[in-house]
């Protein structure tokens, strides 16, 4: 029944779904009006932010059509991740799309992942996860593709749209197997008839879905789309899709594991091991070759995804809360660094090369990077610290020896992960300048987005605290 | 309170650094010398006013619940193991400043890099809780790179990089054991409340946690078969960054043996003490050898450097009060020595024009303040009588013949070994006839060379004469360590 409180519960999606037909609309009545439509889809993602917040505050709870979908701390929490990154992306848009005439389309593919992910985390339903996961992805193959004065652009786009309409249909195919296993597709109802003792068909069904998400969040084996897809795509589109839709993806695969097959834990967690373990050592090793930072980061971020599966590893015995704090933390801490890396290229260039001596002609900019290089790293006091120290946290908690395995990959992968971060650094700080590198003009707007990224890679320590809290009172316990 | 302001004071020196964007180099010195010289007095006054107090249970805490359900904890406070360091991290900072002389180029940025370090350094030894052990441990790493491979000289790229990864790899080792240890124990990070449980694991948890906890801190030290990393820092670095690099990082790894692996897993360290001891000792006779062989003055200060921390490691392995003591103290005087050395060694060799030993001689003549300085703090390093670091090493070894006879009296050996070779220096750089041109017309130590110089050759005689002055302070903290292993 659809009633008052339906639309409170829906409130941050009814805000960014109206921006973004509001960008729309400006963009075709009112042509060349850039500033207008970036700043309005600025202010719909800061709009959705704020709503999201007060729900937060007023501890706003409910179970909305027939148990469906239900809005709580941990789904708020991750609509709050999705509205900061939509606001960056749209901040580090601004030149980009000005010069090509297509702001509006673009704000609004970026509006739509928003939305999808705002939608995606809050479902309890299989099928309803299907569609948000839908309306999340398609928007960003256009996405990737749009950068047409670029021939990588539009390969990565098709390569994206391939390999990820694959996917789809293996999660699609994994989703009704289990729907067939369990009797229901609901996440309430299929808790309580997916027991331990695994069917086949149930197995098989669960094998696929892991499948289908983790092509979605680039896990090797799965994860071949990745470089060519963040090369190619604009810069504001890759930050983009490597931080929101991914931890959208990670909120839901928590939600379907916890409330949909606790019993089967013992089987999923050790999926997830051999898929976190593997993904590590592929993503890392990997991203030691590249020369080129896009392609870099494109590998950390499939790195990354195996640290962040290294938690879902942990979801077991006395690890359980740890391992959900530390998905919760890992996601925030990866947006601030993992973002902010990203949008330094648009300010300096792709080429390693171009790194060379920032310290002493940008050094602002400089020492940004070298915030979030360090932060990806995993030194301390910086924010992607802590989302590794939650993780062996909860890794040691679980007691397994398969976790231990994985926590030590973890552990072994950040050193191994020091060369090709700190090589950045060591372009920017013990190289001489590159001579004539003139600094782009007009970019005050991704300038600020870095710096504020910057500042919340150092300042994150402040929030581990109160994110803690806020996972003892998620729904998911 | 007074611990925190005192962590976090060079914070205003770092936001001072980025300000004072258009003064100039005296401005810029003269400021950074004032906010280095803040966290100092602060520490004196806590000398002079609580020193009698500094008990085993840390004082001047402050503590405050941070992931309460982990139980981890903002926890700070000074007690005797820590107080030392914690002093001498404030004077070595203040004299890098001072010794920065060499440094031209983004002066500033270099002051607001060495702030950020002391902010870690000060942190470490105050520091009453794992993780934030782990944080501040951490903190003064990136500085340390930074400094050396932008300041440094042409091999600056590799021995920054070099030492990066080795540290890195031993720290995260030392973390993935602190939070098993907090975690099996608890979860609980609190450092004194682990103290006082005392090793509740059991034996076997504990042997598996010391493994890499030790293994860790032993790189950090580093012990000999780990230290292939330091000399290239060590040479590589421009003067005043030695001076905090070998007159404090090292202890980051010797204090956390002395205040975290031995109290908190006396059963899982135990097994390990004799290798500890071992390590010690090859340290001293390995650092002896290769010392004697180098043709360059700051690599055998170095290797100088990195031997003599064999002395730590004998006097911790030796679970005694003798040797716990000597080792605290081993802490102190060997970075007041070797950061005169280091210093020394720039002054020289920027009059000269090189550090290679054969090249020079007769320093004595034409600059009698730094060759006789040099003398003494050949002198000191040896180990002679009526200098603060004889006292520490003597009770070092002392301790370490007790538990381990033969280790001791090899570290003993190692004594005459290190005379050889530093009275072989001795003789060829500061006496003898003037070979180099460029030392025709040198002059002597400046005013501002002798100022960063001075506290340490003070430091150096007045704790050689009156080791009571630090030993008093250490030496209730070192009989609850005794208490904790239930050792004598």
């Amino acid at each position: 029944m659809v009633t008052g409180q339906t639309f409170v519960g829906l409130l941050p999606e009814i805000v960014v779904f109206l921006f973004s037909i509001t960008v729309l609309m400006v963009g075709v009545f009112l042509p060349r009006t850039t500033g207008l439509t970036t700043g309005l889809a600025a202010c719909g993602t800061l709009a959705t932010f704020v709503v999201t917040v007060v729900l937060l505050a007023v501890r706003f709870e409910g179970n909305f059509f027939g148990n469906g979908y239900v809005v709580d701390d941990f789904a708020l929490y991750f609509k709050l991740i999705v509205a900061v990154s939509a606001f960056f992306a749209v901040l580090a848009a601004a030149r980009w799309s000005g010069e090509t005439g297509d702001a509006p389309e673009y704000l609004n593919l970026i509006l739509s992942v928003a939305l999808g992910g705002m939608l995606l985390v809050s479902m309890r339903d299989l099928f309803g996860i299907f569609v948000a996961v839908e309306l999340a992805t398609i928007p960003s193959y256009a996405m990737v593709a749009f950068d047409r004065s670029r021939r990588e652009s539009s390969e990565g786009g098709m390569k994206y749209l391939l390999t990820g309409m694959i996917a789809s249909s293996i999660l699609l195919y994994g989703i009704v197997l289990i729907y067939g296993a369990g009797g229901s597709a609901n996440l309430g109802d299929l808790g309580q008839t997916f027991s331990g003792q695994l069917s086949p068909v149930a197995l098989l069904g669960l094998v696929l879905l892991i499948s289908g998400f983790a092509f979605k969040v680039s896990a090797a084996p799965f994860h071949f789309w990745t470089p060519d897809a963040y090369q190619g795509a604009p810069t504001s589109a890759a930050a983009f899709l490597s931080v929101a839709p991914k931890a959208a993806i990670f909120a839901t695969l928590l939600r379907i594991f916890l409330e949909g097959m606790p019993e089967a834990a013992t089987t999923w967690t050790v999926v997830l091991a051999m898929l976190a373990i593997m993904t590590m050592f592929v993503g890392n090793l990997l991203a030691l070759r590249q020369r080129n930072v896009r392609r870099m980061l494109a590998y950390s971020s499939v790195a990354h995804s195996g640290y962040i599966l290294a938690a879902f590893a942990a979801l077991q015995g006395a690890g359980l809360q740890t391992a959900i704090q530390a998905v919760l933390i890992y996601s925030a801490a990866y947006l601030t660094m993992n973002m902010g890396a990203f949008l330094v290229i648009d300010l300096v260039g792709e080429e390693a090369k171009s790194y060379n001596g920032l310290f002493t002609t940008r050094p602002g900019v400089a020492l940004s990077m070298f915030v979030f290089m360090a932060a990806l790293v995993g030194i301390p006091p910086l924010s992607g610290f802590w989302g590794k120290a939650w993780i062996i946290l909860a890794g040691v908690q679980s007691g397994s020896i398969l976790v231990y395995v994985t926590v030590g990959a973890l552990v072994v992968n950040s050193v191994l992960s020091v060369p090709y971060y700190f090589g950045i650094i060591r372009n920017m700080f013990f190289e001489e300048p590159v001579t004539g590198a003139e600094e782009p003009k007009g970019l005050g707007a991704a300038k600020f987005s870095v710096y504020a990224l910057a500042a919340a890679t150092t300042l994150f320590i402040f929030f581990i605290g109160p994110l803690a809290a806020l996972v003892g009172a998620s729904g998911l316990l | 309170m007074i611990t925190t302001i005192t962590i976090f004071l060079p914070l205003v020196g770092v936001l001072l650094m980025l300000l004072l964007r258009s003064a100039d180099e005296r401005t810029v010195r003269y400021t950074a010398l004032g906010v280095a010289a803040a966290p100092l007095l602060l520490s004196l006054y806590v000398y002079f006013v609580h020193g009698g107090d500094l008990r085993g249970a840390p004082l001047l805490t402050q503590s405050f619940e941070w992931v309460s359900s982990l139980g981890i904890g903002y926890r700070v406070g000074l007690d005797g193991l820590g107080f030392g360091m914690f002093f001498l991290s404030a004077l070595l900072t203040l004299i890098a400043v001072a010794a920065s002389w060499d440094i031209r180029e983004n002066l500033r940025q270099y002051f607001a890099i060495l702030f950020v370090a002391e902010i870690g350094m000060l942190g470490v030894f105050a520091a009453q809780d794992l993780i934030l052990f782990y944080v501040f441990f951490e903190i003064t790493l990136i500085p340390m790179y930074l400094l050396v491979g932008v300041w440094g000289d042409e091999n600056r790229r590799r021995a920054a990089t070099r030492f990066f990864i080795y540290t890195f790899l031993g720290s995260t080792t030392m973390l993935a054991g602190f939070l098993a240890l907090g975690i099996l124990s608890g979860p609980e990070f609190s450092v004194v409340t682990l103290t006082e449980a005392g090793g509740t694991l059991s034996r076997a948890a504990q042997v598996a946690i010391a493994v890499p906890i030790l293994l860790g801190l032993l790189i950090k030290v580093p012990a000999v078969p780990f230290h292939s990393w330091l000399l290239d820092v060590y040479v590589s670095s421009p003067t005043s960054t030695n001076v905090v690099l070998s007159g404090i990082l090292p202890k980051l790894g010797t204090y956390g043996l002395i205040k975290i692996a031995v109290p908190l897993l006396p059963q899982g360290v135990e097994p390990f003490l004799p290798y500890v001891a071992i390590f010690g000792v090859i340290n001293i006779i390995y650092g002896a050898f290769v010392a004697f062989m180098q043709p360059d003055l700051k690599a055998l200060v170095a290797y100088s450097s990195i031997g003599t921390l064999g002395f730590i490691l004998l006097g911790i392995s030796s679970g005694n009060a003798l040797g716990l003591n000597g080792a605290v103290m081993q802490q102190v005087t060997h970075g007041l020595y070797s950061a005169l050395l280091f210093i020394l060694v720039g002054i020289i060799a920027a009059r000269a024009g090189t550090r290679r030993i054969d090249e020079l001689g007769g320093l004595a003549a034409r600059m009698p303040w730094a060759g006789g300085l040099l003398v003494l703090g050949a002198l000191a390093a040896m180990g002679v009588p009526g200098l603060a670091v004889f006292v520490s090493e003597f009770m070092s070894i002392m301790g370490g013949f007790e538990t381990f006879p033969v280790q001791g009296v090899l570290a003993a050996l190692g004594i005459v070994l290190g005379a050889v070779y530093l009275l072989h220096m001795v003789r060829r750089v500061a006496f003898g006839p003037i070979e180099r041109p460029a030392l025709q017309e040198a002059g002597d130590a400046g005013p501002i060379e002798m100022a960063a110089i001075v506290p340490l050759v003070t430091l150096l005689v007045v704790l050689g004469v009156f080791p009571s002055l630090i030993v008093s302070v250490q030496r209730p903290a070192v009989e609850a360590v005794l208490a904790a292993i239930g050792g004598s």
